[in-house]
């Protein structure tokens, strides 16, 4: 705070000086354009899987449910300011426990997903009151741990998880094509957005808010820090199982290998390359990062790459790992919005806003942490997670 | 402070009497344990100094060991005599360190701490992408410095002459840092500013100016803890400090109390003991990865038990606000 406290009063200045915007509404030719592009999106999300064959569509399948993961993570590190590095293992928790209710109890599909959703938020839940016992991120080394406990031990419990050769996750039966369960997985997310926005709307979304910008204001103001920093764990733990089941389904089969350490790495950079705190942006990033190799394949990039002189090949597998680092150090140095930068304008632009990047920093980020990266950007308070549709 | 440190002795020299006594299996325990925990203590050493002195989880730690390790392989297979590969592989760890202050760490200086969490874990995944990019997925093996292997036994155990420089090294550097930050201007500068920033940069002390310093030491630690205990692995692969002792030192750090430099030393010897009980003992050996369950188990007790850990200065604050 010490060194940025005449820059931040300066920019506040600067912000306040600026009249009080009326909402504009755009024109019936702006409504249209707004219309051309929405459906354009649309079409892409919704329409082109169904030209594309089943294996393509598993990957958009993955695409859709790596946004719900992305949308988990977003809760701790965007809104309670928590970092887990064992998202693998939440995700795996789920996938496990829906597979293994599925197979081995016969259970249907809503039941099996609703236990694994019970178990992840449970799990979350207990690791977060051990993460709590003391003031700091405790949090990130105790998901870090308990993601390599799992990966080497729960996963390969046999009777569980089957051991190696993993345990069987079929697809529900009314959604057994691919592309109708890339819709369900579809409507998962906009399920999870809708609770994620009214999250963030209510009275614990500004809690979190304030206790992420300084806990000891918020905590000298009444605001129960734990309790909600543990409700921002359960949630994060209820996204990432509920994402977990449908994984397991998408793939069908199970196999611990899949949860590996490098995984939640991955889910962190997507999250924050697509911009914390921006419903828009992660969902964005995190499809992203989804299809990367799948994108780097499908251009050809890794040629690209080998024209370079003087540089080992990189393989499309290769590409999200060193990429992918690169991205997450460039967006937190540089960019701290990310990929919302871009994306949130565009959304609200839809919306009906009118399409205009200003830069300002809002009250609280000034009389918080200085320049974070939580600067919500738009001097709308604390417009980077607003729902395009209010604005 | 001090009841902790009895306490915390009293339990040591039970877990050992108990390990001696209760035979073979148990020596053997108490020899590995001991060996493989300086290893861990090594790496929690530099993970104590960046927290004492910002309060960061730098999970990036392992990585700087990692990238000292391949430049001291690629040095040496390139003919370089060991001692001098081994200045090589600490002037590449410190030239990561000083990097990653540079272009990380500074830009984010006055950022929310989780940020500079995130920032480290991205260093070290970022390593380790490079790694593999232009190392390759594969094992490597490592020459150790001292070659001899029977000059010592214990317990009708052999602890080869490395495995006694790791736990030199870790011992002699565990009391030099505490004393550094207890008897010097440098050291004093470093804690004062991580207790009132404000108030230390009223003081004259400049916190660019320590902060590369720390984490320049740090990386030098880190590439010390790397280029010893490496050659004590079956083999090196990208990354495999991160993955294999990163989490063992940060529970080390933690059980000694995250700002304790004697406590990262007594913990690491103490998760490096609870380890190899996990491997040795049988009634361990129908739990898949029962390493990783002792290590998680010790973290989530401690937490649960005595969060501010065993041997935490009462001077320092153990948690900085979020």
């Amino acid at each position: 705070m010490s060194l940025t406290a005449s820059r931040g009063g300066v920019t506040l200045v600067a912000g306040a000086a600026e009249a009080p915007a009326r909402p504009e509404r755009p024109s019936a030719a702006g409504w249209t354009v707004r219309g051309v592009v929405a459906a354009a999106v649309a079409a892409v999300v919704v329409v082109l899987p169904l030209s594309r064959s089943g294996f393509e569509v598993n990957i958009y399948t993955e695409a859709v449910i790596y946004a719900i993961i992305g949308l988990s993570l977003n809760v701790l590190l965007g809104y309670a300011g928590q970092l887990s590095l064992g998202h693998q293992a939440f995700v795996g928790v789920g996938a496990f426990t829906s597979a293994y209710m599925v197979s081995v109890h016969g259970q249907n599909f809503v039941a099996a997903v609703g236990t694994a959703v019970a178990v992840g938020a449970a799990q979350a839940l207990v690791l977060g009151l051990v993460s709590l016992r003391i003031t700091g991120l405790y949090f990130a080394l105790v998901s870090l741990a308990y993601g390599t406990m799992a990966e080497d031990s729960l996963f390969n419990i046999t009777s569980l998880t089957g051991g190696g050769s993993g345990q069987e996750a079929p697809k529900p039966s009314a959604f057994s094509s691919d592309w109708r369960y890339y819709y369900l997985c579809l409507a998962f997310l906009a399920l999870v957005l809708y609770v994620d926005w009214r999250l963030t709307s209510t009275k614990t979304g500004r809690a979190l808010l304030a206790l992420r910008e300084n806990p000891k204001v918020a905590e000298s103001f009444g605001t129960a820090v734990k309790r909600y920093t543990l409700v921002a764990f359960v949630v994060s733990g209820v996204f990432a199982s509920l994402a977990g089941a449908l994984l397991a389904h998408n793939t069908t089969r199970v196999v611990s290998s899949q949860f590996q350490f490098r995984l939640a790495l991955l889910f962190v950079i997507m999250t924050v390359v697509g911009g914390l705190r921006s419903r828009v942006g992660v969902v964005v990033g995190s499809a992203f990062f989804a299809l990367t190799d799948y994108l780097f394949d499908r251009l050809n990039l890794s040629d690209a790459v080998d024209a370079l002189p003087g540089l080992p090949d990189l393989s499309p597998e290769l590409a999200p790992l060193v990429l992918g680092p690169f991205l997450l150090l460039f967006t937190l140095t540089r960019h701290p919005q990310g990929m919302a930068e871009f994306c949130g304008p565009v959304a609200r632009w839809l919306g009906g806003a009118p399409l205009r990047h200003r830069r300002t920093l809002d009250v609280t980020e000034v009389a918080g942490t200085g320049a974070s990266v939580s600067g919500s950007a738009n001097g709308r308070g604390p417009a980077a997670g607003e729902d395009p549709s209010r604005a | 402070m001090r009841r902790g440190v009895l306490a915390s002795v009293a339990l040591a020299v039970a877990i050992a009497v108990l390990l001696i006594a209760e035979g073979s299996q148990g020596r053997q325990t108490l020899v590995i344990g001991v060996v493989a925990g300086s290893g861990y203590g090594l790496v929690a050493l530099g993970l104590v100094l960046v927290y004492k002195s910002s309060g960061v989880f730098n999970f990036a730690q392992g990585e700087f060991g990692t990238i000292a390790v391949f430049a001291l392989w690629a040095a040496h297979s390139a003919g370089v005599p060991y001692f001098f590969a081994m200045l090589a592989g600490l002037v590449a760890a410190l030239a990561c360190g000083l990097a990653t202050e540079r272009f990380v760490v500074r830009p984010l200086f006055h950022a929310p701490r989780v940020t500079l969490l995130v920032a480290t874990a991205g260093v070290a995944l970022l390593a380790i992408g490079v790694e593999i990019w232009l190392g390759e997925q594969r094992g490597r093996y490592l020459a150790p410095a001292l070659g001899r292997l029977d000059r010592v036994s214990v317990f009708g155990f052999r602890v080869s002459d490395q495995r006694l420089l790791v736990i030199a090294t870790l011992a002699v550097l565990a009391v030099l840092i505490a004393l550094f930050f207890s008897r010097t201007n440098l050291g004093l500068a470093i804690l004062g500013l991580s207790q009132n920033p404000m108030a230390a940069e009223l003081m004259g002390i400049s916190a660019q100016r320590l902060s590369t310093f720390t984490w320049a030491a740090a990386a030098v630690l880190g590439g010390l803890g790397g280029i010893l205990s490496a050659p004590l692995a079956t083999g090196f692969e990208p990354g495999f400090l991160t993955y294999s002792a990163l989490i063992p030192a940060f529970t080390a750090a933690v059980l000694g109390g995250m700002a304790s430099l004697p406590g990262a030393f007594v913990g690491g010897v103490v998760v490096g003991v609870a380890e190899s009980a996990a491997v040795t003992f049988p009634i361990f050996a129908d739990i898949p990865g029962a390493r990783s369950v002792m290590v998680f188990s010790l973290l989530v007790v401690v937490l649960a038990v005595r969060p501010q850990g065993l041997l935490a200065p009462r001077s320092v604050s153990v948690g900085k606000a979020l």
